[in-house]
């Protein structure tokens, strides 16, 4: 500590100091949070900021210079470093705000995205709507039509006389007299009943939706075979008058049921007359 | 010699004096502590950079009002600048996080199935 109190070496060492904050100067070395902050605003001005935060962007650049002017004033000072420091916070806090922006920008995107799917959604519903609708009423416009088709019908049957009409669970049912259609043990038509049938026939023939089932029946007298075949013979009798009278063969089917299925007391002239008869059954066709 | 001797001590005051002057800064304070706040309720703890960058800015507050106490209000002054820096990067942050999430959640909605691919979130070391 002697030589402090040399003027000489005084001199010398103020010289020396001098000489060495020069150095200090020249090669001083940016502190830490300078680095930092130079490349944290570096690195926000090449990504989001520039896009969506120019103004926090420049806030940035703006803390930057003024670390970097207290940095050439004073390398080592501590001000520099909190100039920098906060410099350093401004980059990357602009560079944060961007992202939540772009973040914003994509949720507004989805949000109209979500917006359009439900009006297409929306649209495609009311479409189907109008379309099922539309169907209901075309379905609705067929039953009604068939349900007009069957009452003409009826109110036809109903016409004609001699034919008593039914509904059964099997299809509505004309039963014809046997004594009004045939002469004892034949099965060609008497000419009396011809009037009848062909209003049968009208009625039924536009019915294109129904089919035809004729079915020939005797009383119980005479052997089962001979009524067998008569009862079947008076039915396809029925039916080719039916046929040649519009109703389409192919809905048309016949059957010879004999005494199978009386409908009155075999014993008396009366029941007998009731048993013989034909009935033709009108059913409804399966649906295709 | 002696005039050396009298340099030391009149640095020595000079610095003490630029240490201490300066009116107390109690308006940065109380804005730093308010941005702080603000941080936390955006949800800060939950997000763990911005819960770094609050925790921060607390010890920074701290730091600053034992300063003042100690009447170094020109260093407290700094102190609190950093302070607010970082309290305002952690409520950035703790904002991004909360709209990533309804960004994904919006687009979930629109596309259930594809995950969407996320923009990385911003990486911030001190």
């Amino acid at each position: 500590m002697k030589f402090i109190f040399d003027t000489n070496l005084v001199g010398k060492g103020l010289l020396a100091a001098a000489a060495f904050s020069m150095v200090a100067c020249a090669t001083a070395q940016p502190p830490k949070e300078l680095v930092d902050a130079r490349e944290a605003y570096e690195k926000s001005e090449h990504g989001k900021a520039r896009e969506y935060n120019p103004a926090a962007l420049h806030d940035a650049k703006s803390a930057l210079d003024k670390a970097e002017a207290s940095f050439e004033e004073d390398p080592e000072s501590e001000n520099t470093r909190d100039e920098a420091y906060v410099a350093l916070r401004q980059a990357q806090r602009a560079e944060v705000e961007a992202s939540t922006l772009a973040w914003q920008a994509r949720a507004e995107k989805a949000k109209s995205e979500a917006t359009q799917a439900q009006a297409k959604a929306m649209e495609r519903a009311q479409t189907d709507l109008a379309s099922a609708r539309k169907q209901l009423e075309t379905e609705k416009a067929a039953r009604e039509a068939a349900e007009a088709k069957a009452k003409d019908m009826l109110a036809k049957l109903a016409a004609a006389n001699a034919a008593a009409v039914k509904e059964e669970p099997r299809g509505t049912v004309i039963t014809l007299a046997g004594g009004v259609l045939f002469a004892s043990n034949k099965s060609q038509l008497l000419p009396g009943a011809q009037t009848s049938l062909a209003q049968i026939a009208e009625a039924i023939k536009s019915q294109d939706d129904k089919k035809v089932l004729i079915e020939g029946h005797t009383d119980s007298r005479g052997s089962d075979a001979t009524n067998q075949a008569l009862s079947k013979a008076r039915a396809d009798s029925v039916a080719s008058f039916l046929i040649s009278n519009g109703v389409p063969q192919d809905r048309v089917t016949t059957a010879g049921l004999g005494p199978s299925r009386p409908v009155a007391d075999n014993a008396t002239p009366e029941g007998r007359a009731n048993n013989r008869r034909v009935e033709i059954v009108i059913q409804q066709l399966e649906a295709k | 010699m002696k005039i050396a001797n009298m340099g030391v001590v009149a640095g020595i005051g000079l610095l003490a004096v630029a240490c201490a002057s300066g009116p107390e800064p109690t308006e940065r304070l109380s804005s730093a502590q308010a941005s702080i706040r603000a941080a936390k309720e955006v949800g800060a703890a939950n997000v763990p950079q911005a819960q770094l960058h609050a925790q921060l800015a607390e010890e920074q507050v701290t730091q600053a009002t034992k300063l003042i106490e100690d009447g170094e209000n020109e260093r407290a002054e700094f102190l609190l600048r950093r302070a607010s820096a970082d309290a305002e990067l952690a409520l950035a942050l703790a904002r991004e996080a909360t709209q990533a999430k309804q960004t994904q959640a919006a687009e979930a909605i629109v596309n259930p199935q594809a995950g969407a691919p996320s923009p990385s979130l911003q990486a911030t070391n001190q």
